[in-house]
Parts: structure tokens; sequence; C-alpha cells
């Protein structure tokens, strides 16, 4: 069976994990970050700046990888309180893509979830399963795109030559 | 194929759960308890024929630790007894 879509291997971008309480995180963050997103397993974008509320008390920021300096002089992870936590995460996750008329069925290999659109809405991302690894699932532009352990990512990547071939 | 309700996301398939074991009794105070009693804390583990109470772990998922209760009879998660939380 072959399938419709394109998979893109995306390349590295500048990520931030953040844990603490929504306003010590906030108070912190300043203006650096646009605001956190409040409704679990959501997402918030501004000015190229993305944010995930990716669990309790968790979120995860993303930005081009040119602004990764930047943001971690405003965000001072090693200066910031003890009732927080920011730690940059650039390097520690692979992103997919995998757009065109048949990622949902590519997906639905992969993943338990249901990500219908009228379920996984165009600010949901959520942390599941791809291929039974744990995985960050989010929808981009024409489809749907994941990260996963960058250590994963070139078995995950043969995987996914191999459902789609 | 079993959904597990996850209190920060919802529900999910039980593959993105790591079932943590039975919720034990409260710790008593080991000086206000008998041996018998303390060694039963420490030991026996709840079994129960029927509803039990079970932590479990979304550990590919957001990370959440949660109880929920489970009947062993009928592997249906179940609401909690009477007072019970
Ligand atoms: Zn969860």
């Amino acid at each position: 069976m072959s399938y419709d879509v394109t998979i893109e291997r995306c390349g590295q971008k500048a990520l931030f994990d953040l844990k603490g309480a929504l306003d010590a995180v906030s108070q912190w963050a300043g203006d650096a970050l646009p605001s956190l997103p409040i409704r679990p397993n959501s997402r918030t974008e501004e000015d190229g700046i993305e944010l995930f509320h990716i669990g309790r008390d968790h979120w995860i920021t993303r930005a081009p990888l040119a602004q990764e300096d930047a943001i971690e002089a405003r965000l001072k992870p090693t200066d910031c309180p003890a009732d927080i936590s920011i730690v940059r995460v650039s390097d520690t996750m692979t992103f997919f893509c995998i757009v065109g008329p048949d990622a949902g069925q590519v997906m639905s290999i992969a993943c338990p979830m249901d990500l219908h659109d009228s379920v996984f809405r165009t600010d949901a991302v959520s942390y599941t399963e791809v291929f039974g690894l744990k995985a960050l699932v989010m929808r981009c532009q024409d489809g749907i795109e994941f990260a996963v352990e960058q250590s994963f990512a070139d078995m995950v990547e043969d995987y996914l030559i191999r459902a789609t071939a | 194929m079993m959904n597990i309700t996850c209190p920060f996301c919802g529900k999910r398939n039980e593959s993105e759960f790591i079932h943590g074991g039975p919720v034990g009794a409260v710790r008593p105070d080991p000086n206000a308890v008998s041996d018998e009693e303390w060694v039963e804390y420490l030991t026996v583990t709840p079994n129960p024929l029927g509803p039990v109470q079970e932590k479990w772990w979304h550990a590919r998922g957001c990370g959440e630790w949660f109880s929920i209760w489970r009947d062993t009879r009928t592997h249906d998660i179940v609401e909690a007894p009477d007072g019970t939380t």
C-alpha cells in the first residue's frame, strides 16, 4: 500500500522546557515569551515563538534556531528561582512533518490518538505514542508534525519509509 | 484495549500508560500499632475480588501520576466505592 504523503525530517529548532506554576513561570519569563497557554494540550504562537502546554505545570517553547541564544539570554535558565525549571532542550528532539492527503492514514498506523481535525484541533498538541515511542504530536500545514527523542530519529524515519512504501 | 482517563489529557489508549501497582494502605504510626499490624502494612498488597484502587503513570503522555478504581472481576474502570476517594 502506498500513500500520498511527503515526509520531511525537520531541522533543529530552539526548544526550552519550562516547569513550574503558571504565575511563577510567566513572571520569570516576562515579555521574553508570549502568554502561556492554559488549556491542557493546547498551544499558542506569537511572532514565531510557540508555546505548548504539555503537562501539569509544564510547557515547551519552540522558536527558530537563530533565536536560541537570544531567548536563552532572556530566560536566564541558570539564574531562575528554585520553584521553576528552565532547560534548553533544542538538541534532544527531532521533528518530522507528514503532509499530504494521506497524512492522517499514515499517522493512524503509528499513533493511537484520534487525530481527525474535529477532535484534534488546530491548536492541539500532546504527548502520545508514535510507533510505540513517546512523541509530541501536533497539527501543521496540510498534515501532522511530531517529535521523538533525537536518538530514535533514524529508526523512526526508517519506520515511516517502510509504513508508506 | 482499555481507555484510561488521565486527569490532564482526558481519555487515552492504555498503551500510553504504565501501571504503578495498587494504592497501599495509609502509613500507620509504627509506634502506635502492633508488630502484626506493622508487618501487614509493609508486606500485604491489596488484592480484592472487586474494586481496587490503582496508581497509573501517563508515561507516554503528560507524565501525570494518578489513581483509578478498577474492578478485578470485569477489568472495568469504576467509580470509587462509597466512603473512599
Ligand atoms: Zn496525561
